[in-house]
């Protein structure tokens, strides 16, 4: 946008004859500056909110396709679960999948919001959507930890460690990018609101 | 004119510049200016959003060139969708302002207006 600007106002300023008198009538008549910064903002927020929709979709699915990936990874090496672990493996699994089709359902809405530019509506569901993941892997971990507990140490672990990890590391990514979006809204509501 | 009047239907207006070729931002205030007959006088700053709304919306292009000048500049074209858009915009306002212009000239609407 800066070089679009100075583009303007130098082309602007030398059709009127490129004096100091002729600089100052461009920037005048560009307009206030706040003002087009504000709808710069607003403009680019919108576009950072699309791109953050895209990523909450994007990371539902990796993590989808990461606990599928255990759970054949569990049925090929048959690593069972006791009595005791079961019972609470089958809450928990429960609680995962309400959580993740939470995730689901509001990441859906929140990126069709963020099409419509209803970045306020945005700006609330995607925290829901995130925490509803955060939960959902937070019950993968629990769920992880049963099955490597009353199963021997072998390199055999590292397939679900790993998939743990990359689904941590994504959901973190997502939460820090969620709240430089939150952070950059309020910037541009001042700008707005100034 | 009034400003508010204007805000509302800047979006068409700058599609409808960018109808007759690809131009940049200052062509295009130039371009609303000269076929408004002056009567369309916003602060020149204010294309700029529009331009990068229209542009991340997919209704338009834009390209950097290296003007006469030397310096590099930015240049918008109508995409496909911008030019459906802007022929949709354009029957919306022909009813528009023909059931207004029936209105304030005390014509009888027609039954069937477009």
């Amino acid at each position: 946008m800066r070089r679009e600007a100075e583009d303007h106002l130098r082309e602007v300023a030398s059709a009127k004859g490129g004096t100091p008198e002729a600089e100052r009538c461009a920037v005048a008549r560009f307009g206030a500056p706040g003002v087009i910064a504000g709808q710069l903002a607003a403009v680019a927020l919108a576009k950072r909110a699309r791109e953050a929709g895209v990523a909450v979709v994007a990371v539902i699915v990796f993590a989808y396709f990461a606990m599928q990936a255990r759970l054949a990874w569990y049925a090929l090496t048959q690593w069972g679960l006791s009595a005791d672990a079961r019972a609470i493996s089958a809450v928990v699994a429960a609680i995962d999948r309400w959580a993740f089709w939470l995730a689901v359902l509001v990441g859906a809405v929140a990126v069709a919001c963020a099409y419509r530019r209803q970045l306020r509506r945005f700006r609330l569901l995607c925290p829901v959507a995130a925490g509803a993941l955060f939960a959902s892997v937070l019950c993968d971990g629990i769920l992880t930890t049963l099955r490597l507990r009353e199963a021997a140490w072998s390199f055999d672990f590292l397939v679900p460690l790993l998939s743990m990890a990359i689904e941590i590391a994504c959901v973190a990514a997502l939460v820090l990018q969620l709240r430089r979006m939150a952070r950059r809204m309020a910037a541009t509501e001042a700008l707005l609101g100034a | 004119m009034e400003d508010e009047m204007l805000k509302n239907h800047l979006d068409m207006i700058v599609l409808a510049a960018l109808a007759t070729g690809p131009a940049h931002g200052y062509a295009v205030i130039e371009e609303i200016r000269r076929r408004s007959g002056e009567a369309f006088d916003l602060p020149e700053g204010t294309v700029y959003p529009v331009l990068h709304r229209l542009e991340n919306d997919g209704l338009l292009a834009s390209r950097w060139v290296t003007a006469e000048s030397g310096r590099q500049r930015r240049v918008y074209s109508l995409t496909k969708r911008g030019s459906r858009a802007l022929g949709e915009q354009r029957a919306v306002w022909k009813a528009f302002s023909d059931a207004i212009g029936g209105l304030l000239g005390g014509a009888r609407p027609s039954k069937n207006p477009a």
